[in-house]
């Protein structure tokens, strides 16, 4: 098994859990229990996996960008950083769809949320975030039910 | 007295809140101006940490402008909507202008974003026909989103009970209107030109904060008195009716007003000609 193999396997795994999310409405069982669980729950096994047969052979460290960079500069460290990315994104676009529901939010507002966390994950949290404070700014009572 | 306590007292209302106070009246475009307003923070930080200029200026100060715009566009009309017609906000043709409304909103600020981002002109930009189109459209879209302005003008004009003060309501009702003609009229006129600024030579002589050119003409600044009429106007009618007092429904409060409004006119169409003669309104 190379790191690209792996990389092969997981990119479309996500993918497919992206695809649940956008089209939430018409299966909201499906997106909760598969992209917003099962699909992260897999992404995060990969990567722990990953972390353990090969952590030992990373250079670098946290303490400064440029030991962060030197540790991505191992392919299976960057792959199990590109997992990262894709399991944690996920979640919180599961997270978004779950959290719009229960706040009534119209699913043509969450998708741009979506698109963006997909693509640029905190962007479209913020996105997000911001939407929910506006909300809260403008109907406090509504919010405190 | 604890907040446990199990008695079956109805709990005190909660006191109004500022913002649903001031905006609640239309929270679509209360949501988008606050959200604009949100918006400053991460373009104020990409200003800091992207280095690239455009035209001498920073290259997101451009968004951010007109994020801070909108926003106060957008806010605005969310406060006067207070005055409009019981029930005119739900109705299904007010919400589809509205939507329509908001995706103009969206549109320009993406067209805006996306052009500094990419280290390219959004106005004005006829490099290829691609952006010779999509700066076509985005005029369409700044007359669509303008409109609101008018529409909201005339339906405070025709629902006197919404602002009982016919002078403060004539003033409401034509800063509103004169906005939309007058920013159509000098935007529409600034769109045809090639740039916003008229005549040579440009050093970079600018007034502070605002920017605008203290050298040649520069047709920004027309546009921003035309824009502001809805923020003038209805303060001169507000001032008119302090100033009247008891006799605040004379017809000199009226007089007053459309006095107000011909000078605001006047003002907006002489810095309007300025710029067209190449003159800066704010020379050395």
């Amino acid at each position: 098994m190379t790191p690209d193999t792996l990389f092969q396997i997981a990119s479309p795994l996500a993918m497919a859990g992206w695809l649940l999310l956008a089209f939430a409405p018409l299966a909201p069982r499906w997106a909760d229990t598969l992209a917003g669980f099962i699909l992260p729950a897999l992404l995060s096994l990969l990567y722990t996996g990953v972390i353990l047969g090969h952590w030992w052979q990373g250079q670098g460290g946290f303490d400064s960008l440029a030991n962060v960079m030197a540790l991505l500069s191992n392919p299976w460290m960057a792959l199990a950083g590109w997992v990262h990315f894709l399991a944690f994104d996920l979640f919180i676009g599961g997270w978004i769809t779950r959290r719009a529901r229960t706040e009534g939010v119209s699913h043509l507002l969450v998708l741009p949320c979506l698109l963006l966390t997909f693509l640029f994950g905190p962007i479209g949290l913020i996105l997000f975030l911001s939407n929910a404070a506006t909300r809260r700014l403008l109907h406090p009572l509504r919010s405190e039910v | 007295m604890s907040d446990i306590s199990l008695s079956s007292v109805p709990r005190a209302p909660a006191p109004p809140r500022l913002i649903p106070q001031l905006f609640g009246a239309e929270p679509r475009f209360a949501a988008l101006g606050l959200l604009l307003a949100l918006a400053m923070i991460p373009t104020a930080l990409a200003m800091t940490l992207d280095p690239r200029q455009f035209q001498a200026e920073a290259i997101w100060l451009k968004p951010l402008k007109f994020e801070l715009a909108l926003s106060l566009y957008l806010l605005s009309l969310a406060f006067f909507a207070r005055f409009l017609p019981p029930g005119m906000t739900d109705r299904r043709g007010y919400r589809i202008f509205a939507g329509v409304v908001i995706f103009c909103v969206l549109a320009e600020m993406a067209w805006i974003g996306g052009a500094a981002m990419f280290g390219t002109a959004s106005h004005f930009n006829l490099t290829d026909p691609v952006m010779g189109a999509i700066y076509s459209l985005m005029g369409l879209f700044a007359v669509t989103l303008t409109s609101a302005s008018l529409v909201y003008g005339i339906a405070i004009w025709r629902h006197p009970a919404g602002l009982p003060d016919p002078a403060l309501r004539l003033s409401v009702a034509l800063g509103l209107g004169l906005t939309f003609v007058l920013t159509v009229l000098v935007a529409g006129y600034m769109a045809g030109q090639p740039g916003h600024l008229v005549g040579t030579p440009v050093t970079g002589a600018k007034v502070p904060l605002m920017g605008w050119s203290r050298e040649v003409g520069d047709l920004r600044l027309p546009h921003f008195l035309a824009t502001h009429a809805m923020h003038v106007i209805p303060l001169a009618g507000l001032l008119v009716g302090l100033l009247a007092g008891r006799m605040r429904s004379s017809r000199l409060a009226i007089w007053s007003v459309w006095a107000a409004s011909a000078g605001f006119v006047a003002l907006t169409l002489g810095s309007f000609a300025l710029a067209i003669m190449g003159l800066p309104a704010f020379a050395l």
